[in-house]
């Protein structure tokens, strides 16, 4: 479980994240919306530490993260898995040695047991025929698949995915949300997407928070977000043609 | 000058962290060799081909300034050689490099900077700057003297090609000339001043390509600023080394 108190993160005089609070379940595939711009990226960034927050608590199971030394925040790190809007695969590697970097980085298995890992979780991904394959080989979708081996392979407790769908067309879109979905359940994974995307708030949302202009406007579930009549949620709503358009 | 003083500080915290403890030491490891070959095997043909026709002109320049009938020819050897392992093979080699070899690194990691791959390390727990940068920074320093003695002997056999097949100078003469008045000080001195031009030109590109920002078109000015940077430095560290160690 993720807890966000009072975080708070100012650029000068631009306050991106204004006194967000949340609890993000084990279990659960939490979905962080809200406009391009309205600080959703930031808020994960601040959560992984990636940004240092001006004000605030992030308590990764009860361990605060903002506060903790550089050493206790690496204990913390090694069991966060993050998906990235560009992958941000490491052009260098094949497929195989992308998803095999974490495990030999965080890990003391045994040569033979990270590819046994490897293999599970490309397989588990659907890309094992492409593990010799460059980043620059892979299609859009390929690469956020590998992007989800890599996070995944070693097992982490806490799955961060940025725009999980980006540039993809919308089976393949579909594809995405389901696996994450499935990976949350799967292990039990506290799992938290910044997304824009509304299919994916249909699809996969358990919980929902939108922020609108760095603040917490409001939280529910799938279920809530299409009958509330908050103003900014259904202007947000309306904008993505999702009252129009149903999924396949 | 208050911008000078922070990329200053900024540099010298970024080389803090690139040699704090490694993480994995076999992880460093693998990458020190492969960053061995593709910094130092890879300029092999580029080192190897300057040098011989360097070593072929300086030869030649020589041979067509020494008018005077007192100056033996000799001298032609003597120059090359002395020219060669003072200056040219340490110096030029470092500022070559730092085009080729220092462009490549500013590249590589402000490309690794805009599309995220150094969040991505940083995430996992690994010191992205140890990471990328000291595998750099030691593979060069380690192979750049080696680069350096290649260089220096495929420069003073430049110069004996022009020997052999011109009138410039006999080859009697320029190996004399090679032999004369030799001191090992000057070539520990060389490759000395080369293994710090190595770190120069490897850790100011990472520096640059480190704190990249935005896109293709920033990547490309952090790779420029890298390489005229560390062309600065090398010259102006080269002044003060001859200034402290050879006068």
């Amino acid at each position: 479980m993720i807890e966000v108190k009072g975080l708070s993160k100012a650029f000068g005089e631009k306050e991106v994240l204004k006194q967000i609070s949340a609890d993000f379940e084990a279990g659960v595939t939490s979905l962080v919306i809200g406009a391009s711009g309205s600080g959703k990226s930031t808020l994960a960034r601040c959560l992984v530490g990636l940004i240092e927050p001006d004000e605030g608590e992030v308590l990764y199971d009860g361990r605060d993260f903002v506060h903790m030394t550089a050493k206790e925040r690496k204990t913390v790190r090694k069991e966060i898995g993050f998906l990235f809007q560009g992958s941000a695969l490491f052009d260098y590697f094949t497929v195989r040695e992308n998803v095999r970097f974490p495990l030999d980085i965080l890990t003391d298995l045994s040569s033979k047991e990270k590819e046994m890992r490897v293999d599970s979780v490309l397989e588990r991904v659907e890309l094992t025929e492409a593990h010799a394959l460059y980043p620059s080989e892979l299609s859009g979708g390929m690469k956020k698949r590998v992007g989800i081996a890599r996070a995944i392979s070693p097992k982490p407790r806490y799955l961060f995915c940025d725009e999980p769908n980006s540039g993809l067309d919308p089976q393949t879109s579909i594809i995405i949300d389901a696996l994450i979905q499935e990976i949350t359940k799967e292990n039990e994974m506290t799992t938290l997407v910044i997304t824009h995307d509304m299919n994916s708030v249909i699809e996969i949302g358990e919980y929902i928070m939108f922020i609108h202009y760095g603040e917490k406007w409001w939280e529910g579930t799938n279920q809530e977000i299409m009958e509330t009549d908050n103003k900014e949620i259904l202007d947000f709503v309306n904008a993505s043609g999702m009252m129009t358009r149903k999924r396949m | 000058m208050a911008s000078f003083l922070f990329h200053l500080g900024r540099y010298f915290i970024l080389m803090w962290r690139a040699f704090s403890r490694p993480e994995k030491l076999s992880i460093y490891r693998r990458r020190l060799l492969d960053e061995m070959v593709s910094l130092g095997l890879d300029s092999l043909g580029i080192i190897m081909v300057i040098s011989v026709f360097m070593g072929a002109v300086i030869t030649i320049q020589t041979g067509a300034n020494i008018d005077s009938a007192f100056i033996p020819t000799y001298t032609i050897g003597f120059a090359t050689r002395q020219s060669t392992i003072l200056e040219f093979s340490p110096t030029i080699m470092a500022l070559i490099l730092a085009g080729k070899i220092g462009s490549n690194i500013a590249s590589e990691i402000g490309l690794m900077r805009v599309t995220e791959q150094i969040d991505a390390l940083e995430i996992m727990g690994v010191n992205s700057s140890a990471y990328l940068i000291l595998p750099k920074i030691t593979a060069a320093v380690l192979i750049s003297p080696f680069l350096v003695i290649i260089s220096m002997f495929v420069s003073i056999g430049g110069g004996y090609l022009i020997a052999m097949f011109t009138d410039v100078v006999s080859v009697a003469n320029y190996e004399f000339g090679l032999q004369l008045d030799f001191r090992m000080y000057h070539v520990v001195y060389a490759l000395s001043k080369s293994a710090v031009f190595a770190f120069i030109f490897t850790s100011v590109p990472s520096y640059q390509g480190y704190y990249a920002s935005g896109g293709a078109l920033e990547v490309g000015k952090a790779s420029t600023r890298g390489v005229v940077q560390s062309s600065i430095i090398i010259l102006a560290v080269n002044y003060l080394i001859t200034q402290i160690f050879l006068i």
